[in-house]
């Protein structure tokens, strides 16, 4: 009903102002020269009316087609949203907008077909897959356009001259366009989905066939023929693919006995008829493309709807049982034969008018003398398959004589295609009423000024003497259907469209599988080779392309530095040939503190103290997890070590060369000396790598503690929703004192007890002092977890670990205060500026708060390690039953 | 010249770990290539000044660039809660912690996984059995 309202509007609106255009413009991404332009010119008038009109038809039937039982809201939503995205497609003057509309209707048609039942799947797919590729097409057209023109607006990139002076970019859109409508509108070669999309319910195809979808394709053609018309390639491949389907729609029309297939083949052809009249391009074939697009709306739609109430009624809408049955439906059957004989063109009905022009169009196409004849030879054979098919639907459905009795359905179903089939057959008498808005349609586009007058009788003329021809071979293939049946019945085409198309989606399935293998794999390491392959291809590259470098300032090596490397040989040797797991973890241990001695040398107090705390919290970490994996690796053949050697030692050279070629080759950077200059005096803190933390570059270091609670919650969620491994049994002798763990922790526990004060008061003393000495919040809470970690490893079993801490409590609670930190900053500018306030002497400051919450979160994960990872059974979860567990108990 | 080598020589080890199977041995790649990145981090600060930045100094000229060390310093940190997140994923789920050879691997069969993808299975009987008694 709102659609019929809009219609009414629209016409309403543009009735006061005939010939004239309305434009809307609203920005949508200014940036890319993208708005949401609307423009209304005769074609969009013509084309919206068919839209809302048909549609709020369609609609009102369905009311009554799927009736009040079921649930078809989505049915209703899919049509409204499948007619506004029509709407938006004829009114869009943006080629975005347009292509964005046009994917809407390949969508919602999809949708539409595909929710008609479980058989309806595969249809519905090979429709999305042939108009998704139209679309492409239509994408890559529109691309050529913006990129030629300069321009996404549709009327100003029609203005364009570029059309006349390039005839590469004419011929170029030109394909591309063509291929785009010929999918939409199921022209050879993609003709195929249509009437595979007869599986979709008839509201749906009445819907498709006639207003949205398939018109779709007919309007772009339209569009662009100011433009286009007239160009060679444009001509040849409308005119060629639009007979082509037209005869061979018409045939295969003839071959049905299923009423609804047959109407579906009926509209390829008829659409074949509309594509080659649009590739003939002159004013006159123009017209007449709209003049029958109009006829063919108002006759497919009423015929699709009237053979949905048969259907309805009879129970079937084949021919075959339909000659079974008797229909004593009246109305129906006058309605359905004024509806066919328009489509058949028989006079006094708009498709006779229509007919009438197509002719005349037909015999002044342009070209060689051969070209009209032929043209004019293949509508006319099209003509009398029209005629002869529409009589085999009327005939097919009421030439049932004996049999069950079919009545007449009620009058409000019936109501809405009888109207529409009444609707051609005014203007077929008086076609004068259409003059109007034909004339604004074909003038917009042929591009000049084109008044059409139509009538009914043109008088003795070539167009008349073939109609009479095509009315009276028409009639003897009705009268001589049997036979015509019995000719056809044989006839196979070689090969179907639909398996063409299957076969061509699973050659891409299989494409797209045998790409997916070459990354698809389970096993990390064959992920992790590539990038490093890669790394040292690029490096492999540089060495050959790369001529000349800066200098290298200063002097970036000492000689304690070869002990360090050494040092890092050493361990990184070790680690790779170890045989053990212990063993592994420990030569990393001695990487980790060469590291720390590096940072040391290069000068960076803070950043060694935070790799030695770190790489002991990592060891006792991993010595924790030991206990549940196997002593040995396994032992890998000659045949793997060898390449992996070979990637490893490619990778390592391409490093050290791009480091020693990429760095150290420049003075101090900017950011960096401003740091060093001004970074006491800005925010009172002398330790500077301190201050980059939390004053500086205190938003990286809020990221930075997400990423750690993110790390922490993380480990809880796996820990607690998984079982860990089972704990590997120990085999010690009883006899040994390793066996009784209280005993042989005495020392630990009592050192413990002495050192725990000292390292918290000193993880402490680091948290306050950060700001001016080397210390800060990660450290500290580092120390701090190194003090937990000792509480931890002197406790003689499991359950007198006594940390219980709410770790995530700890984690939350940090990022909460560093982020409250952050807004406290507002008052005095914004997020995160620290703020500084002295009381009593004190110098405080707001980064002070912010390392708090740092230290907090990192507790936190500290503690969840060990937590997690250090008892033997998990700690939540009363409902689970703790893994069965290998280790020898202790007595 | 010699952060350069110290950097390369820790990737080479560290691809060669992670081209193992057991994911430990990945886990401690992944220390590995930690460490080498930040090694690289430290070596664009530029090598050659090696005086603590501290204060404001009064020969700036031989200080060392804070700002990768104030990277290098959460990188650390990131990579510990990261290394944290890895172990434990490599001590959840199944018997031992060698990861999968992908299932097109005929010669090993499906593995178990022990990266957190795959389910506990029972015990299989192979090449690791003598590994665990």
């Amino acid at each position: 009903m709102p659609l019929l309202l809009a219609a009414v509007l629209l016409g309403v609106a543009v009735g006061f102002a005939p010939g004239t255009t309305a434009e809307q413009y609203l920005p949508w991404m200014p940036t890319l020269d993208v708005g949401f332009a609307l423009r209304l010119d005769g074609l969009s008038l013509l084309f919206s009316l068919l839209v809302l009109v048909i549609g709020a038809g369609v609609l009102a039937y369905s009311a009554r087609y799927l009736g009040t039982s079921g649930n078809h809201g989505s049915f209703y939503l899919l049509m409204t949203a499948f007619a506004a995205a029509m709407l938006l497609l004829v009114l869009a003057d943006n080629l975005v907008v347009l292509f964005v509309a046009w994917e809407a209707t390949t969508l919602c048609s999809f949708f539409l077909i595909a929710r008609s039942g479980p058989k309806a799947r595969e249809p519905a797919i090979r429709t999305l897959l042939v108009t998704a590729a139209g679309g492409l097409s239509l994408l890559a057209a529109l691309a050529v356009i913006v990129v030629g023109t300069g321009t996404t607006g549709l009327s100003e990139a029609l203005a364009s001259p570029i059309w006349q002076e390039s005839a590469g970019f004419s011929i170029a859109v030109a394909a591309l366009l063509a291929g785009a409508a010929f999918t939409k509108s199921a022209q050879f070669p993609f003709q195929s989905w249509l009437p595979d999309s007869m599986v979709a319910i008839t509201p749906v195809s009445a819907y498709l066939h006639a207003a949205a979808m398939v018109k779709a394709g007919i309007y772009l053609l339209l569009r662009f023929s100011p433009v286009l018309a007239g160009e060679t390639v444009w001509m040849v491949l409308l005119i060629s693919a639009g007979l082509t389907t037209a005869l061979f729609g018409a045939i295969a029309a003839l071959r049905r006995t299923d009423l609804k297939e047959l109407l579906a083949y009926s509209t390829m052809s008829q659409l074949g008829l509309l594509v080659a009249m649009i590739g003939i391009g002159t004013p006159a074939a123009l017209t007449t493309a709209v003049v029958h697009t109009v006829a063919h709306a108002l006759f497919k739609s009423a015929l699709f709807m009237l053979i949905g109430v048969i259907d309805k009624r009879a129970g079937t809408r084949d021919i075959r049982e339909l000659a079974g049955l008797r229909l004593r439906m009246p109305v129906t059957a006058t309605v359905l034969g004024l509806a066919a004989a328009s489509m058949a063109g028989i006079p006094l009905l708009l498709g006779f008018v229509s007919k009438e022009l197509m002719f005349a169009a037909f015999l002044e196409t342009p070209g060689p003398g051969w070209v009209p004849v032929l043209v004019t030879a293949l509508g006319a054979a099209t003509a009398v398959l029209t005629f002869a098919y529409s009589g085999r639907i009327v005939l097919g459905a009421f030439s049932g004589r004996n049999g069950n009795t079919v009545r007449e359905a009620s009058a409000p179903f019936y109501s809405v295609p009888a109207l529409g089939a009444i609707a051609g057959l005014a203007p077929g008498i008086a076609p004068f009423v259409l003059d109007g808005l034909v004339s604004d349609a074909a003038s917009a586009t042929a591009g000049e000024a084109v008044q059409a007058e139509l009538v009914l009788w043109h008088g003795l003329n070539p167009a008349l003497a073939i109609s009479a021809v095509v009315l009276s071979v028409g009639t003897m293939l009705v009268l001589a259907r049997r036979r015509v049946d019995t000719v056809l019945a044989p006839v196979r085409f070689p090969f179907s469209g639909l398996a063409i198309v299957d076969a061509l989606r699973s050659v891409v399935v299989r494409f797209g599988a045998t790409v997916g293998e070459l990354a698809g794999s389970r096993a990390p390491r064959y992920h992790l080779a590539v990038p490093m392959i890669c790394v040292s291809a690029i490096a492999l590259i540089a060495v050959f392309t790369v001529d000349s470098l800066p200098p290298i300032v200063g002097s970036p090596a000492e000689p304690l530095d070869w002990t360090l490397v050494a040092l890092v040989l050493v361990g990184v040797v070790a680690a790779v040939r170890a045989q053990t797991r212990i063993a592994a973890i420990v030569v990393i241990g001695v990487v980790g503190f060469a590291m720390t001695l590096w940072y040391f040398v290069l000068g960076a107090a803070d950043v060694a103290l935070t790799q030695l705390l770190v790489e002991i919290l990592t060891v006792c970490v991993m010595v924790l997890l030991l206990r549940r994996l196997p002593a040995r690796f396994g032992k890998q053949p000659l045949r793997n070590r060898i390449p992996a050697g070979i990637i490893a030692i490619g990778a390592g050279l391409a490093t050290a060369a791009g480091v020693w070629a990429l760095t150290g080759r420049r003075e101090m950077s900017e950011a960096a000396s401003f740091f060093v200059r001004e970074g006491e005096t800005a925010t009172g803190g002398s330790n500077i790598v301190n201050t980059i933390l939390v004053d500086f570059r205190a938003m990286d270091t809020l990221g930075e503690l997400t990423v750690l609670g993110v790390a922490g919650i993380a480990v809880a969620a796996l820990l607690h929703s998984r079982h860990p491994t089972a704990v590997r049994s120990a085999h010690l002798d009883r006899g040994t004192p390793l066996a009784d763990a209280r005993a042989n922790s005495v020392f630990v526990r009592t050192t413990t007890r002495l050192l725990g004060p000292v390292i918290v008061a000193l993880s402490l003393l680091l948290l306050l002092r950060g700001h001016y000495e080397p210390g800060g919040g990660f450290i500290a809470a580092l120390i701090g977890g190194a003090g937990f970690t000792l509480l931890y490893l002197a406790a003689p079993t499991d359950s007198a670990a006594r940390v219980r801490w709410p770790y995530l409590t700890l984690i939350g609670a940090g990022i909460v205060i560093s982020a409250g930190t952050g807004y406290l900053g507002y008052l005095e500018g914004s997020f995160l500026t620290p703020l500084h306030v002295e009381i009593l002497g004190i110098k405080l400051t707001s980064a002070l708060l912010f390392d708090i919450g740092v230290y907090s979160s990192v507790i936190g994960i500290v503690l969840a390690a060990f937590n997690l990872l250090g008892r033997r059974h998990r700690i939540l979860h009363d409902d689970d039953q703790p893994p069965a567990s290998k280790e020898v108990s202790y007595r | 010249m010699t952060v350069a080598i110290t950097a390369g020589v820790l990737v080479a080890g560290a691809v060669y770990l992670f081209l193992k199977r057991e994911m430990l041995r990945v886990i401690l790649g992944f220390v590995l290539l930690g460490h080498a990145g930040n090694m690289i981090l430290m070596a664009a600060g530029g090598t050659s000044r090696r005086a603590e930045p501290f204060g404001t100094p009064e020969e700036p000229a031989t200080v060392a660039d804070p700002l990768p060390q104030a990277f290098v310093l959460t990188a650390i940190v990131i990579a510990f809660s990261i290394t944290i997140f890895m172990l434990v994923l490599s001590a959840t789920g199944t018997e031992n912690d060698d990861t999968t050879d992908g299932a097109n691997d005929p010669a090993n069969g499906p593995t178990d996984s022990a990266d957190g993808t795959s389910q506990p299975r029972p015990a299989r009987h192979g090449a690791r059995t003598e590994e665990h008694p």
